[in-house]
Parts: structure tokens; C-alpha cells; sequence
């Protein structure tokens, strides 16, 4: 790694670490969730700078897409009444929006940079595609895919279990 | 295909497939016995394939050898004892009864491909799929506090030591671009391209993770906690299986990646080992709950067969099989007493619980004595067979320090299991006499405490049947 690329790995990294700090600290969930994104974005990019797109593309799809989404729901959902409107409008006055905004737009900018000035990956050697992680999974580690469906199959049973609402008499 | 994969693998694909069909059977139907059924007779296959399965590699990520097959063999009849406990203990609680069930095969499995793996990966995907299932089952009493606060701690612990370990997985591959134990060990011998300032703190940090799960002395915290909190025949699970399958990996690991040749690990483990062995038979001394005292006692032992781990060659090994056999066997039979006491609102974790037992019910307290003997290390019993073969293989290597502390320690440990003996036999005042506390073992829980006791009391006259059965299995992974 060397030049741009180093110094947009040590932004995107201290981004890293100042939203997750920030993530765990808020008192709002809704807010912290707000971090959490970031934090991911930033991870994403963390992945971009070390010469791996793929991984950073799934972190962007995965993580901050599908994952994040549904928390922000659930705790939106989670607050549905007649207090809901009030405290929506709370949620989101002032500051609340400004500071995963201002470490978005760093990143934002850091990937835009590194795009216009087509600054080599550093970091591996080789650029891995999706077909190489795909053959990989349903080659060699063909095994580890189907443990991974068993540990979503006891995730899946253990929070049913655990989160059902019996019915009160 | 079949013959390469699905045969070898049979162990690991029942134990899989029952739990899928004991989730589908649920969502047909709810109803205990079938789901328990369903899950004895899942287990008690895979027990039985275990014993004529070829032996095979299974692509990089799994080795089926006599090794891992006779760590699935020991999981699975663990399995079948913690599911018959469970089914009397769950019938007289609240709640959803068959998601255990579920929740117990997953949890099994992932012990099973512990014992199997020889990479990274299957390591730890092994290691998270029995976590998942653990933690669910450790707060499976879902409406009462204890076993909720205990679930929660022990998924921030096991969380966070998934990380240690994840990181020290991480330095070792960007050492030596390998995740297979073979290779690392080939690597390391080679000595080229070694960075012994990435690799070592690797080791350390996978040493940590593996710690965790054992519960040796710095990373022992949680166990207490978390014995007292589960359910009686989870925390059988937690001692037995989830140790168990962690010290199969911990001794493929030591020996595949040939780990007693980097000099700063064995000076690690001797600490480790050491620390153990006074902190586990020490905090005990003082503590009037059974389940914390066996909490403890379990950190001792677990600090014993460290011990034989780090002696090391054939001796070595064989003492660390054979320690494991007889603390499955006397740990499931202490927890089965303890599950076949609780009465429905609490589990019997006071030892009070414990006092004139043998003036009540006279075969529960001779089954507990015996196991406590054994735990102890009482000569005729397996316990005593266990701790001889460790210093045997010691002595052999004159590790003469480890040994001395291994004596010193399970003397002082004497002592808290001898209290709880004593409690048994102590005559009942009048108040406790007149408390109708008078309750029939349930037959199947009955059946398994007596094979137990029976188990360890033949193994403790006559163990050269099982030595000859560990010295095959060993003979693979040397």
C-alpha cells in the first residue's frame, strides 16, 4: 500500500472507529443504528483500500443494506402508538442527523477521490472476483456452507423460542 | 460422492438430520415424547455409525479418523444421557418443551465437528454453531431470571472470545498463508518466511479463545455464573459435550500443528495449568452451592488434563482421552442427581438441599457419593485411574513440578467434595424429616444414573478394555 491508498485507509479506519464509538454511546437506538451504518460504510471502504471490492460491495449489500434495515424497523416498529409521531419528529431534530452525515460525506468523499484519481489497490496481490468465492465455497469449503445453514437453522430456533409472546390468560 | 462424502460423514448428517426432522415434526404436531424420541433415536444412530464408518478425509475442512470418531462416539451417548435428563426436567416446567430438543442436536453437532476438524475453518464454524445452540439452551427458561442473566452473559463472553480467537486465526494465516494444522506444522518446520512476532501472538490469541471455552484459570470468570444459572441438565451440557468436543480440537491442534515444539506455548500452558489447578480447587473451598462447587471442580479438572496435554507423545495423549471419558462420566452422573433433586420452582443447588439425602432416598445419595469419590480421585472409581495415568505420563517425562502441584491441589480439592459427602450422610433433624419431600426418580432418569455409576465403577477396576480402545484412536493422530 502505498500513497493515496494508505492515506485513505487511515481515514476510512479512524471513521471506523469514531462512528463505532459514537454507535455504542448514543441513548437513542434509532441514533445509534445511524453510526452503525456508518461504521459499516466505513469497514466497507477499510475493505476497498486493502484491494478488496468484493468483500467491500457484500459488506455495503449485506451489512449496511439487508442487516441495518431491518434493525431500523424492528426499533421503528418497536415504537408504533400514539406517542409515535412526537417521537419521530424528536428522533430526527437538530444535531441527531448531522454527525453520521458529516462522517458519510467523508467517506463519500475519500471513495470518489480514489476513484477520479485511479489510485492502484495496494495490499494483496490479487484482486479476488465473485466467481473465485464461489467456487471456492462450493468447492473446498462445500462443508463449512453447510454448517453455516445449521448455525442459521439453531440462530433461527434459539430467537423463535426466546422472543415468542405466549398467550396470556 | 457418497461413498467419498455421505458415508463418512454419517455421524455428523444424522445428528444434522434429526434436528431438521425434530423441527418439522414440531410444526406438525407439538407434542415432548415425540420430539424427545425422535432425538434419542438420532442420536443413538449416529452413536452406533460411528463405530463402522470408514475413515476418510472430508475435503480440507473435516477428518473423520478413529480420533474424531471416538469423540463423536463420547459426544453422542453424552447427548442421549443430557436429552433423557432434560425430558424429565423440562415436563415439570413452563413453557415450549421441543425446541430443546432442536436446539440440543445443533449444539451437539457443532461438538462433533470440533472433534472432527483439522482447519481453521471447521474450527470455528464448529465452535459458533455450538455456541448458537448454547446460548439459547443456557436461557431456555425464558420467563425465570437466573437462566435469562446467565444466557446474556455467557453470549457477551463467548462473543468476545469468538473475536480473540477470529484475530489470532487472522495473524497465523498472514503469517503463514495456511488455516490447516498439518501445513502449519510444516511451515513452521521449514522456518522459512517466519515471523515469529505475528505467529506467536496468533497462538496466544487462539489459545485464548480455546481457553475460554474450557474455562482454564485467566478466562475462567464466567463459569460459576453460568453453572448456577442454566438448567441443571444444560449446565451437563456446558461441562460435558461443550468441553469435551473443545478439548478433542484443543489436542488435535497441539499435536497436528506439532505446537510442543514453540517453547513460549509450553511455558504457557504449564502457567495456565497451574493457575487452574489452585484456582479451581481453591474458590470452591468456601462455596455452599453444589453447582458453583462443581463449577469449580471443573476448572480443576480441566487443569489436570492440561497437564497431560502438555506431557505430550503417546502416554500423554492416551492420559488426556482417558481423563475426558471418565469427567464426561462423572460430571453427567453429578448433574443428573442435581436435575433428578430440582424441584419444579428452582434448581437443588444449595447444599443444603443435600443434607440426610441418603436417609431419604439412599440410591441417589450412594450414585452422587460415587461420583464425587471419582471426582475427588478415590481409588476404584475412574477418577483415580484417570489422575494416575496423567502422572504416570508425567512422571515418565519428569514433569515433576506440574505433578507435585497436580497432588497438592487435588488434596486441597478432597476437601469440598468430602463436605458434600458428609452433607449426605449427616442424620435429618426432625424439620427436614417431616418436609414432604418424598419424590420417585423418574425410571429413565434413574436408568441413566445407575449406568453411570455402574460405567465408573467398572472402568475404575478394570480399564484396560477402554485403554485399547484410546490407544487405537490415538494411533491415527501421532
Amino acid at each position: 500500500m502505498s500513497g493515496p491508498m494508505e492515506a485513505a485507509f487511515y481515514v476510512a479506519a479512524a471513521v471506523a472507529v469514531v462512528s463505532t464509538l459514537l454507535a455504542i454511546s448514543r441513548l437513542v437506538a434509532v441514533h445509534a443504528l445511524l453510526y452503525l451504518i456508518v461504521s459499516f460504510l466505513s469497514v466497507a471502504v477499510v475493505f476497498y483500500t486493502m484491494g478488496a471490492p468484493l468483500v467491500a460491495t457484500l459488506e455495503v449489500i449485506i451489512y449496511a443494506g439487508a442487516i441495518l434495515v431491518l434493525f431500523l424497523f424492528v426499533v421503528m416498529m418497536l415504537n408504533l402508538g400514539t406517542r409515535d409521531r412526537d417521537q419521530e419528529r424528536q428522533w430526527f431534530s437538530g444535531a441527531a442527523w448531522l454527525g453520521p452525515a458529516i462522517l458519510s460525506a467523508i467517506l463519500l468523499a475519500e471513495v470518489i477521490y480514489l476513484i477520479v484519481s485511479g489510485a492502484t489497490t495496494g495490499g494483496l496481490s490479487a484482486t479476488v472476483g465473485p466467481k473465485e468465492v464461489a467456487l471456492a465455497l462450493y468447492g473446498p469449503y462445500m462443508i463449512g456452507v453447510e454448517l453455516a445453514s445449521m448455525l442459521l437453522l439453531g440462530a433461527v430456533v434459539g430467537a423463535t423460542h426466546l422472543s415468542k409472546q405466549e398467550a396470556r390468560p | 460422492m457418497i461413498a467419498d462424502y455421505i458415508i463418512p460423514s454419517l455421524p455428523l448428517l444424522l445428528v444434522a438430520g434429526t434436528s431438521v426432522v425434530v423441527m418439522l415434526a414440531v410444526a406438525v404436531r407439538r407434542n415432548h415424547s415425540v420430539a424427545f424420541g425422535l432425538t434419542l433415536l438420532g442420536l443413538a444412530a449416529s452413536f452406533c455409525s460411528a463405530f463402522f464408518v470408514p475413515v476418510r478425509q472430508l475435503g480440507i475442512l473435516l477428518t473423520v479418523d478413529r480420533y474424531g470418531l471416538f469423540f463423536i462416539g463420547l459426544i453422542a451417548a453424552a447427548a442421549m444421557a443430557v436429552a433423557v435428563l432434560a425430558h424429565g426436567y423440562l415436563a415439570e416446567r413452563e413453557g415450549n418443551k421441543e425446541e430443546f430438543y432442536i436446539l440440543l442436536l445443533v449444539a451437539t453437532l457443532g461438538a462433533m465437528v470440533l472433534a472432527c476438524s483439522s482447519h481453521f475453518v471447521s474450527l470455528f464454524l464448529g465452535l459458533e454453531v455450538l455456541s448458537i445452540g448454547l446460548y439459547s439452551l443456557i436461557g431456555y427458561l425464558r420467563e425465570r431470571p437466573l437462566p435469562v442473566e446467565a444466557g446474556i452473559k455467557y453470549l457477551v463472553l463467548a462473543a468476545s472470545s469468538s473475536a480473540f480467537l477470529l484475530f489470532g486465526i487472522a495473524l497465523v494465516y498472514a503469517d503463514l498463508g495456511t488455516m490447516e494444522f498439518s501445513r502449519i506444522a510444516q511451515l513452521a518446520a521449514s522456518g522459512t518466511n517466519l515471523h515469529y512476532d505475528l505467529l506467536l501472538p496468533g497462538v496466544a490469541l487462539i489459545l485464548t479463545g480455546i481457553g475460554f471455552k474450557l474455562a482454564l484459570a485467566p478466562f475462567h470468570m464466567w463459569t460459576p455464573d453460568i453453572y448456577q444459572g442454566a438448567p441443571a441438565p444444560v449446565t451437563a451440557f456446558v461441562a460435558t459435550i461443550s468441553k469435551g468436543g473443545m478439548f478433542a480440537l484443543l489436542l488435535r491442534y497441539f499435536s497436528q500443528s506439532r505446537l510442543d515444539l514453540f517453547s513460549p506455548v509450553l511455558v504457557v500452558f504449564s502457567i495456565i495449568a497451574i493457575a487452574s489447578m489452585f484456582a479451581g480447587n481453591l474458590l470452591a473451598l468456601f462455596e455452599n452451592n453444589v453447582k458453583r462447587i462443581l463449577a469449580y471442580s471443573s476448572i480443576a479438572h480441566m487443569g489436570y488434563v492440561l497437564v497431560a496435554l502438555e506431557v505430550g507423545g503417546q502416554a500423554g495423549a492416551g492420559a488426556v482421552i482417558f481423563y475426558l471419558v471418565a469427567y464426561f462420566i462423572m460430571t453427567l452422573g453429578a448433574f443428573a442427581v442435581v436435575t433428578v433433586l430440582s424441584p419444579r420452582e428452582r434448581d437443588a443447588d444449595q447444599i443444603d438441599d443435600y443434607r440426610g439425602l441418603f436417609w431419604r432416598r439412599p440410591w441417589l445419595a450412594l450414585g452422587f457419593t460415587a461420583m464425587l469419590l471419582s471426582l475427588a480421585g478415590i481409588p476404584l472409581t475412574v477418577g483415580f485411574f484417570g489422575k494416575f495415568y496423567i502422572i504416570a505420563a508425567g512422571a515418565a517425562t519428569g514433569a515433576w513440578a506440574l505433578i507435585l502441584i497436580l497432588v497438592i491441589t487435588s488434596t486441597i480439592g478432597l476437601f469440598y467434595y468430602l463436605r458434600v459427602v458428609v452433607a449426605l450422610f449427616q442424620k435429618q433433624t426432625e424439620t427436614e424429616a417431616a418436609a414432604p419431600t418424598r419424590r420417585r426418580t423418574a425410571p429413565a432418569a434413574a436408568l441413566v444414573l445407575s449406568v453411570l455409576t455402574l460405567v465408573l465403577i467398572w472402568l475404575g477396576v478394570f480399564p484396560s478394555p477402554l485403554l485399547r480402545i484410546i490407544q487405537a484412536a490415538i494411533h491415527t493422530l501421532l
